[in-house]
């Protein structure tokens, strides 16, 4: 790992910082770091599978982002995908990024052999989260979305990390889930040791492959809040922005086209969020 | 309605325009120029408005800008630009005869515009056309009839037509189902 100047999170008194102070943006910035996934889940926002452009954002401008978020004031950083953890060097990179703010990276845990598990030591050193999907408390629901022994590779995953020191949240995504189901898959996080404050619970947004699934719902610019997300094609409103459509990314969330320096899309992004009217913050606060 | 389908870019639907850009679909397709631009949403912040503002109203009058922006856009063969033009110049008071002219069609010898507008077509034609210096006696004719701040915008006003000319035509933007209607009604296609 290279050492990284770290700014002083948490003094920036810049309009950005004072927005995110006052929690009038939120604190974390996201980056997609490829878009390319070993899986092809059926309401992937993304359209991501093995076959896809990878559309990458280096490691190096992975470390530049995370530098100038600090500096702006921004609080926290977020990896998603795509598959992070396919993504070269990531480890290395994400460890650079929690040295100088606080990161959650979100995967699939489904490639975490103990080999792999052992190469995540600096995260266990560093404020990363590792965020894992996991649908279902029933295998073969959870498999019928993210694809085949899915369910069975995730559970075996989560509680080696967690043996292995990482901080590890379940993300489930579901249309619907009776209580029932809710409870039982709450009692297996547990059993995995994921306490209850790490599970969140969000719906299938209808975008990208979503817009096929039943139940989904719909999400703009209103129901999202306007964490500022960078990717290889742009900067968006939300980590559920840049999605894509029969292979076409979707602009109606796009801020700029322009990642760097990094303080260009966070203007932008706190002028929109600025000049919307009073009320019209994020509706649903999808995470 | 405009056939989208010959441009080099994608040129985005109000569907998909990006946040920067809502404000400019907000009053419906706002045209084949921004549906492009807005790709680049942070550019075309600053570029429209410039647009807007050296070839919306001005000092000029709208007669005299528009005799700029078509002859502009004949001389760099803009065949989107021309078509525009072509309907925005009918609209705003030039004659058949004036904008068969400009688009260099047709003619006796004999000329529709009068010495002021020579002299500026003149100028214009050096400015889109030329190459290197404009030559003094093309620029003292044109100095006849205008002072400095009108020369300063109509000479803007050629070199953003000539900017828009090149990256129409480009990007092979399409000329809208509405113009080239009117074109055809007008004989003009």
């Amino acid at each position: 790992m290279t050492t990284l100047q770290t700014a002083d999170a948490g003094t920036t008194t810049g309009p950005i910082g004072e927005a995110v102070a006052a929690g009038r943006l939120p604190g974390r910035v996201w980056v997609y770091s490829n878009y390319h996934c070993n899986l092809a889940c059926t309401y992937c926002l993304t359209e991501s599978s093995p076959d896809v452009d990878r559309r990458s954002v280096s490691g190096a401008q992975m470390r530049r982002i995370a530098v100038e978020a600090a500096e702006l004031g921004f609080t926290a950083l977020g990896v998603t995908g795509g598959e992070p953890i396919l993504a070269p060097d990531i480890v290395g990179t994400v460890a650079d990024m929690a040295d100088v703010l606080p990161t959650v990276v979100l995967s699939n845990a489904t490639l975490f052999t103990d080999v792999q598990i052992r190469r995540l030591a600096p995260w266990a050193e560093r404020d990363v989260s590792l965020q894992v999907s996991l649908d279902s408390p029933d295998p073969d629901v959870n498999d019928a979305a993210r694809g085949e022994d899915n369910f069975a590779k995730v559970v075996d995953a989560i509680p080696r990390l967690v043996d292995a020191g990482i901080h590890v949240r379940i993300a489930t995504t579901s249309t619907s889930m009776d209580p029932a189901d809710s409870e039982r898959l709450c009692a297996l996080h547990r059993s995995l040791g994921v306490s209850d404050d790490d599970h969140i619970v969000r719906p299938v947004i209808r975008r990208g492959r979503g817009v096929e699934v039943d139940g989904g719902v719909d999400a703009g610019q209103r129901d999202l809040p306007a964490e500022l997300t960078v990717t290889a094609d742009g900067a968006f409103w939300s980590p559920f922005g840049p999605t894509v459509r029969d292979g076409i990314l979707d602009t109606d969330l796009l801020i700029t086209r322009t990642t760097s320096p990094l303080r260009t899309p966070a203007e932008a992004l706190l002028g929109l969020v600025n000049g919307r009217p009073a009320g019209e913050d994020a509706v649903l606060n999808i995470r | 309605m405009t056939d989208r389908s010959n441009a080099r870019v994608g040129l985005l639907s109000a569907d998909q325009a990006p946040l920067l850009m809502r404000d400019v679909y907000a009053g419906g397709d706002p045209g084949p120029i921004a549906a492009a631009l807005a790709t680049v949403p942070e550019l075309a912040a600053v570029t429209l408005p410039f647009i807007g503002g050296v070839l919306g109203p001005s000092a000029l009058d709208v007669r005299t800008k528009e005799l700029v922006i078509l002859r502009t856009s004949v001389v760099a063969s803009c065949r989107y630009c021309v078509d525009a033009h072509t309907v925005v110049a009918l609209d705003v008071g030039l004659t058949a005869d004036e904008v068969h002219r400009l688009r260099g069609r047709g003619g006796d010898g004999s000329t529709p515009f009068d010495a002021r507008d020579v002299a500026l077509l003149a100028w214009v034609d050096e400015v889109a056309g030329g190459r290197g210096e404009v030559p003094d006696a093309i620029f003292d004719a044109f100095a006849v009839h205008f002072v400095d701040h009108e020369i300063v915008e109509l000479t803007l006003l050629a070199s953003t037509t000539l900017l828009l000319n090149r990256f129409c035509t480009a990007l092979r933007l399409p000329t809208s189902t509405d113009t080239a209607d009117r074109l055809r009604q007008e004989g003009m296609s």
